[in-house]
């Protein structure tokens, strides 16, 4: 797989950002736009508007949930993976109904992480080459 | 037995007993004697006024006249029962006609205990102080009771933020570890620091584990665990979970043999919950086998339940022990045999969760060695 798409990965624990900045360049060379609360993440995605965005759910100053509406407001065509410690079903089923594709356990086993991912990469944006053109300015 | 002695008690001073009776005469008798010993006398001369005065004075005792006109005495008993419930003073019947059949009636309908008239003084203020005082060891109970849930309440909610918060911190542990480990990235490490990097990976697997398994615990007892049925093929369950724990297994020179023998193609179960008893078993018996051995998971039916059955190589459960098996923290005095880490909470989980279900689990040893976790889930469920 070699997936070249924008991803904003947002979540308020540096350790988390770290882990699944890792798990995402498994996937091929993604550029990766960090943020660590809702609002940031908001303002990331309009300012670089990621074909992908990971969410974390319980973020300071803004939460997940209020993120992900303003996210989809800006962007009805947003593709929006919400990162859950606990499947919490009221709160999945609440960003699911928010329009958020999918959600990802953070404490997934590492492969299955990357299975899974894998899997929305592929879903959405084909195995490589359809894959969208990386913008400049990453963050390593 | 000396009743000046008795009433020095001071626990039962001040107490309050409503008298009910439509005689003025033996009210006055019973006041008389309940006064001197230190208790607080209220009086109804009927029924009804009881019921008002019960209401208003909450008395710690009721002494109840059986023949009264209006209300008689025990449907009045009958009423407290039904406003008050377990909460209800002990109601003592004072009677006249001491005929076997009205006491087992007034018993029946709530009172604890009748008094016969005409009143023996030490008597009556002997069965008195008697239910008084159960009274109030009920009371001390209640509260404890109360005092003791709110305790364990806090104590779950402690639990559950405590493991919730550790968590995403052992799992980026866990991942980062695993990067580090086979990572080009980070480049290529010796045999000594894989090793190092290995031991971290382990140990913050097996902590994230226990972190689970208390998080488990702690949503179980906060009475959140829910069960969620949908059709789901036990079958392959079973070969999933197998695949998974054969890799642990294998660690150990050990394997595990699955046989599946006429399962329903579906059953209504929670599937991830029943995955999590399956391995939480398979995981047991790999633990407390010795090395190199073969652990049997054999899965059936039997009259409307299907069962699945565990046959380990360990040492059994030790005599009088068998009640530890699946409380909480209720470890035995078996140790695994390679020194993994056991919480002794995971079978406490899969009783409740088998149990949710509708099912039963137990463990047997076996004339042969080893023992046999079973449970069963009915298949109607």
């Amino acid at each position: 797989m070699n997936f070249t798409g924008k991803v904003l990965l947002a979540d308020d624990e540096p350790h988390i950002r770290k882990f699944i900045g890792l798990v995402l360049k498994r996937l091929g060379q993604p550029a990766i736009f960090e943020a660590a609360n809702g609002q940031e993440a908001v303002a990331q995605f309009k300012l670089h508007h990621p074909d992908l965005v990971l969410l974390d759910v319980n973020m300071p100053v803004m939460d997940g949930v209020q993120a992900l509406a303003q996210i989809r407001e800006a962007d009805p065509e947003a593709v929006v993976i919400m990162l859950t410690s606990l499947t919490n079903r009221q709160t999945v089923e609440q960003c699911a109904a928010l329009g958020a594709l999918d959600y990802v356990r953070k404490d997934m086993p590492r492969d299955e992480m990357i299975a899974h991912l894998g899997q929305i990469v592929e879903d959405c944006f084909g195995t490589g080459d359809a894959a969208v053109a990386p913008a400049g300015n990453s963050v390593p | 037995m000396n009743p000046s002695a008795e009433s020095s008690k001071p626990d039962l001073q001040g107490r309050k007993v409503l008298i009910v009776d439509d005689d003025r005469l033996n009210l006055r008798i019973l006041a008389g004697i309940l006064k001197p010993e230190g208790f607080v006398v209220i009086e109804a001369e009927s029924g009804e006024k009881a019921l008002a005065a019960y209401e208003e004075f909450r008395p710690d005792l009721v002494l109840l006249d059986v023949v009264m006109a209006g209300i008689n005495g025990f449907e009045t008993c009958r009423k407290l029962k039904e406003r008050y419930g377990d909460e209800l003073a002990p109601v003592i019947f004072i009677t006249a006609k001491a005929e076997a059949d009205d006491i087992v009636q007034g018993l029946a309908v709530g009172g604890v205990d009748y008094l016969p008239k005409p009143f023996r003084t030490r008597e009556a203020l002997a069965r008195l102080r008697v239910h008084l005082q159960n009274r109030l060891l009920n009371e001390q109970q209640r509260k404890l009771v109360t005092q003791l849930s709110a305790a364990n309440a806090a104590k779950n909610k402690l639990l559950g933020m405590v493991a919730h918060d550790l968590r995403n911190p052992l799992a980026s542990v866990r991942g980062l570890a695993e990067f580090l480990r086979d990572d080009g990235q980070a480049g290529k490490l010796t045999a000594d620091q894989i090793d190092l990097v290995e031991n971290i990976y382990t140990v913050s697997q097996s902590m994230l584990e226990m972190v689970n398994e208390l998080l488990d615990v702690s949503v179980i007892e906060a009475g959140e665990l829910k069960i969620q049925p949908k059709p789901v093929a036990l079958a392959a369950l079973l070969k999933q979970s197998v695949t998974l724990n054969n890799i642990n297994a294998a660690k150990k020179g050990s394997h595990i043999e699955l046989r599946i023998d006429g399962l329903p193609p579906h059953l209504n179960i929670d599937g991830p919950k029943i995955k999590q008893v399956i391995d939480n078993l398979l995981s047991n018996a790999i633990k407390f086998s010795p090395p190199n051995s073969c652990v049997m998971l054999e899965a059936g039916r039997r009259q409307s339940d299907c069962t699945v059955a565990v046959l380990d190589n360990g040492p059994g459960i030790p005599a009088g022990e068998k009640d530890k098996l699946f409380k909480d923290f209720g470890r035995t005095s078996v140790t695994p045999t390679a020194g993994e880490k056991s919480t002794g909470l995971g079978l406490a989980i899969c009783r409740r969760i088998v149990e949710a279900h509708g099912g039963v689990i137990r463990a047997d040893n076996r004339a042969g060695g080893g023992c046999t976790f079973t449970f069963s889930l009915p298949e109607a469920a």
